[in-house]
């Protein structure tokens, strides 16, 4: 099956310039052996630098055990939960995982069908913490965007839910607009955060 | 699904975004738990890619394996998937039992017994490295997957 691919653009960090890019929805072998034999290694490789010059646990990238082919595999077992994949100058860049079977949180919304984000991850060579500048910009919005597109698709209005990793508290609140429903004691008190319609309408325009 | 996005939007986004970090989902827990020594560490990437390739040399699928062993789903694939979860001691022994394997062995493996000998977790952390593939299981994966057993399968030094 093959994915269908909608043309996106991201930015080149060094240049700050426009890049073709693809939003892929699916996340085929091409995106796996691109997690297995690029983003890996690279991983791997900036974790024993930060080993060897004493950089506390806490600080090594949160998402260093994922195992994206795993992860692809059991969402092929389970309706409801979809991948989608940025490319961009041939390599992956950004990968999502989200389920459709999760309910909204935030009292007005309560009970009503959204768009869970279960795992979002730029490339490596894309976190500003392991490179700087990073590769290419724009990997998380364009994501969130697909995330958003399938909520409007499933005539979910655009709901939109997800857990972030600690250091990425300020994308989802400032940049996506999401509101904050807290600490999450019985999801490694990650913060939990929701894009309610509005919001999702506001998102979708910012860049008009 | 087609997204619509105009390279207005992506240039101005991905400037807001600039070098923010966006990740999203569970983190490893072991990032709490600073007294897991690399020793350790390494031990557990071998249980979780011995689950999956013992697995997958029975060609058992990941909820086949589930049902086999009495064990929960999101259990399985955390042990197989999460480096550094720590598996509940009954799933090992339920793991255990099925592949054949000393309980004591692989409650070492997953980290929740100490190993008595160098060699054991010597031939672990070797495990984990010819290990690294995930794709079908190559001739040198099942060549040290067995090694293994047989390593797992000795008797315990004292």
């Amino acid at each position: 099956m093959s994915a269908e691919v909608s043309a996106v653009f991201l930015v080149r960090g060094s240049t700050d310039e426009l890049v073709p890019a693809e939003l892929r929805d699916g996340i085929g072998e091409l995106e796996l052996q691109h997690w297995e034999h690029h983003w890996r290694p690279y991983l791997i490789e900036r974790v024993r630098a930060m080993q060897a010059q004493g950089v506390p646990r806490a600080k090594w990238p949160q998402q260093l055990h994922w195992n994206w082919r795993l992860k692809a595999t059991v969402a092929e077992m389970f309706l409801g939960q979809r991948g989608f994949a940025t490319r961009c100058e041939g390599m992956t860049q950004g990968l999502m995982l989200v389920g459709l079977l999760s309910d909204a949180r935030i009292v007005e919304q309560r009970g009503k069908p959204l768009v869970y984000v279960d795992y979002l991850e730029a490339a490596p060579w894309n976190q500003s913490s392991l490179q700087r500048p990073p590769k290419y910009r724009g990997v998380g919005s364009l994501l969130i965007h697909a995330a958003v597109t399938l909520s409007v698709e499933e005539t979910f209005s655009g709901r939109t839910g997800l857990h972030s990793l600690p250091q990425s508290d300020t994308f989802y609140r400032n940049v996506c607009g999401m509101t904050d429903l807290g600490l999450d004691a019985a999801k490694q008190n990650l913060r939990y955060f929701e894009m309610t319609p509005e919001q999702a309408q506001v998102f979708l325009k910012k860049g008009r | 699904m087609k997204v619509h996005v105009t390279q207005e939007w992506c240039l101005v986004m991905a400037r807001r975004e600039g070098d923010l970090e966006v990740g999203a989902g569970p983190r490893a827990p072991y990032i709490e738990s600073e007294e897991i020594g690399p020793a350790t560490a390494e031990a557990r990437i071998a249980f979780g890619r011995f689950v999956h390739l013992i697995r997958r040399q029975r060609r058992m699928s990941i909820e086949q394996l589930a049902k086999d062993a009495s064990l929960d789903l999101a259990e399985l694939v955390r042990i197989e998937d999460d480096l550094h979860h720590v598996p509940e001691p009954r799933s090992v022994y339920q793991l255990a039992r099925i592949f054949n394997i000393p309980q004591q062995r692989l409650m070492q493996l997953a980290g929740l017994a100490v190993p008595k000998s160098e060699r054991f977790r010597a031939e672990a952390i070797k495990f984990a490295a010819r290990s690294e593939s995930t794709e079908a299981l190559s001739s040198e994966e099942r060549q040290a997957l067995e090694q293994f057993i047989r390593v797992l399968s000795e008797r315990q030094e004292a």
